[in-house]
């Protein structure tokens, strides 16, 4: 507990502490106790505050002037160090007719600003207070000023009227009109947002638009000053008549993603046999991905069949992404298609694109006439490949067997000399008289083979299995009894 | 007499708010995700590198994080604009001594500017009896742009206090933007 200065052995029943308090935002407990003499009572109970809460807002400081059939205002704030952020005051003004039945206007006004739409050569009366909308804090209004309007100067007929803004894809164009189109010449100026919330002067800050100064056309092109998340712009025009007379005209503030009108989007149809695919640009994409990237397109397409009679429904489909298919298509209809781009952030939508149109394929003939196609021809390669190689294999086969043959003669016939085989199919009549001889004595041995041979049939027919064994065993039996033979021979 | 005061400021308030045209308050969020990532890139344009010398100088100004705890919208979304309004008085001020690209600066401030007067509109319609309540971190949060804004004056403006607070300032709007992708 300390000491609260300035209210030490106070007399009267209030004290100014305002000089103990450093901490404005600090919770501050403050008891006191009356003396008398020796006598102290005791500490009252604990009243506890935080100095920035319990603090009021003075009043404002204001000047006025009146000029041109309106009120130019400057505003002060209310000097304290418990502010710290003076540029958090909203300053709100109310004004009315200084007569008997006067109406309250209440408006927001910024620290240097003109009312206007007032009637001239009338009194008005104001007062302003500052607020701190964050912290719900009001604070006490200045003292009332009132000032007369005087009436609206001659020169007006001058200035541009309906200054009004056309934007597109963000491409932002002012226009205006001006009656007195004789010797004239217009000055595009603009100021950026921020600068009227500050105390400081602005009027020297409008700068002028690129390619706007000194033209005599009623409209700029005014984009190059435009970027999307920079805040918002006033703009204004100044015309400036022969004997270096000049006028401004109203101010317009252009907010860019929300002054800005979306274009329609680019449709490309493609068709598959069950399914037609909607390729979509979305607006402003020639220029850059800008748009897309800040309003976050959603695109509805509308899509019917286009018949003779105008009955059919229209079917509505809503996708995100820049490509839609739709399914259930009837063939060899012309169906029709077009798109709106639309921004749930900042609820705007574009027009409609143009209608695109596609018809679909016809029934299922074609691709059954490909496929029939595509089988025949594989069926004539494959017959004709199949007859290529076979002849080829014959061709191979007889030549081979010309030329190389591959078969050897008999055993018993082996011995007539080598000169016999190398040409097998000439006559070799000296050869065949010696054979006479030979044959006579193999048939009279041969005889008895036939025997063992039949014998042999006759045991194989009695029996099923094991053949083989057995077989083996004649024929053995039976091989030796031809080399017998030979030995003969 | 002090609490009555307070509701008799509170109830004058909603009285006297003025119909406010439907701005997309529910849209806010998405909205601001971009221009905060703007700002921040606008912010590092501003100026070079962290200048080494002014290290020695920098201070801890220990912000109020739990302000920021993404626990009721509105709330959040109040402290989101006063850490805004303080960042704008506090760029409005003379930056000549810091010698930064000055287009870069005013592109900053504009963008900033529009973010409180969306926010405003939105914030202040709804504010109720939630402002009493999270009061302390509200404070808390005064305090830290109070003791900034003492360190720029006592240092007068000097280049490296320029820079520490510019530091300052990108980490408050990092937490910021941490912040509104949850919301």
């Amino acid at each position: 507990w300390k000491e609260l200065s300035g209210c030490q052995k106070v007399t009267r029943m209030e004290c100014d502490f305002s000089s103990a308090i450093t901490e404005y935002y600090d919770t501050h407990h403050v008891r006191i106790r009356a003396e008398r003499r020796e006598e102290v009572s005791p500490w009252s109970s604990i009243f506890e505050m935080i100095p920035y809460c319990i603090a009021q807002i003075g009043p404002p400081e204001i000047e006025l002037q009146s000029t041109n059939g309106v009120i130019k205002i400057k505003v002060s704030p209310p000097e304290a160090k418990m502010w710290i952020n003076p540029l958090n005051f909203k300053y709100n003004l109310v004004i009315w007719e200084n007569s008997s039945s006067a109406e309250f206007r209440s408006l927001s006004i910024f620290p240097t600003d003109i009312i206007d739409d007032l009637a001239p050569d009338t009194t008005y009366c104001l007062k302003v207070q500052a607020t701190i909308p964050l912290d719900l804090k009001e604070g006490l209004f200045s003292p009332i000023h009132c000032v007369k309007t005087t009436h609206k100067a001659v020169n007006d007929l001058v200035c541009a009227t309906n200054v009004s803004i056309f934007a597109l894809n963000m491409k932002f164009h002012l226009h205006w009109n001006n009656q007195y189109k004789q010797h004239v010449s217009y000055n595009v100026q603009y100021l950026m947002g921020y600068l009227k919330k500050l105390y400081d002067d602005y009027s020297m800050k409008w700068l002028n638009v690129p390619r706007c100064e000194n033209i005599t056309d009623t409209q700029c092109n005014f984009s190059s000053i435009i970027t999307a998340t920079s805040g918002f712009y006033y703009l204004r025009v100044q015309t400036m008549s022969e004997y270096n007379k000049s006028c401004l005209s109203d101010e317009v503030k252009v907010d860019p993603l929300i002054t800005n009108e979306i274009g329609p989007p680019d449709v490309k149809l493609d068709i598959s046999d069950v399914l037609l695919h909607i390729q979509i640009s979305p607006p402003g994409a020639s220029e850059s991905d800008f748009m897309r990237d800040y309003y976050e397109f959603s695109y509805r397409i509308l899509y019917w069949k286009n018949s003779s009679n105008n009955e059919e429904e229209i079917k509505m489909k809503e996708i995100k992404q820049t490509i839609g298919t739709v399914s259930d298509l009837t063939p060899s209809t012309l169906y029709c298609v077009k798109v709106q781009a639309f921004s749930e952030l900042y609820n705007k939508s574009s027009h409609y694109s143009k209608e695109e149109c596609i018809k679909t394929p016809g029934d299922k003939i074609l691709p059954l006439i490909i496929l029939a196609t595509f089988i025949t021809a594989l069926i004539a390669v494959c017959l004709v490949a199949t007859t290529l190689v076979f002849a080829l294999y014959q061709a191979y086969s007889k030549i081979k067997y010309v030329f190389f043959p591959s078969c050897q003669p008999p055993l018993n016939i082996e011995h007539f000399g080598g000169q016999l085989f190398s040409s097998p199919y000439l006559p070799t009549a000296e050869e065949l008289i010696e054979n006479c001889s030979i044959i006579e004595t193999i048939i009279t041995e041969e005889v008895n083979q036939i025997d063992f041979k039949d014998y042999k049939h006759s045991k194989q027919s009695s029996r099923d299995s094991g053949n083989y064994s057995n077989d083996d065993d004649t024929s053995g039996s039976k091989v030796s009894g031809e080399r017998v033979e030979k030995e003969i021979v | 007499i002090m609490n009555a005061l307070g509701l008799i400021q509170i109830g004058l308030v909603l009285l006297c708010t003025t119909t406010i045209s439907s701005l997309q308050c529910n849209h806010l969020p998405l909205q601001q995700r971009k221009v905060i990532k703007n700002s921040l890139q606008l912010l590092d344009k501003m100026g070079k590198k962290f200048p080494r010398q002014c290290l020695r100088e920098k201070m801890s100004f220990r912000f109020p994080e739990q302000v920021l705890n993404p626990g009721q919208k509105e709330i959040v979304k109040v402290a989101i604009e006063e850490i805004f309004q303080h960042i704008f008085y506090i760029f409005s001020k003379n930056v000549t001594l810091a010698a930064w690209n000055g287009i870069a600066l005013e592109q900053f401030q504009n963008g900033l500017y529009q973010q409180i007067e969306q926010l405003e509109a939105c914030v202040v319609k709804k504010q109720t009896h939630y402002f009493q309540s999270k009061e302390v971190n509200r404070l808390k949060l005064k305090k830290y742009f109070q003791k900034i804004d003492c360190f720029l004056k006592d240092k007068q403006h000097n280049l490296c206090s320029w820079e520490i607070s510019r530091a300052e300032m990108r980490r408050c709007l990092q937490l910021i933007d941490k912040v509104v992708r949850k919301l």
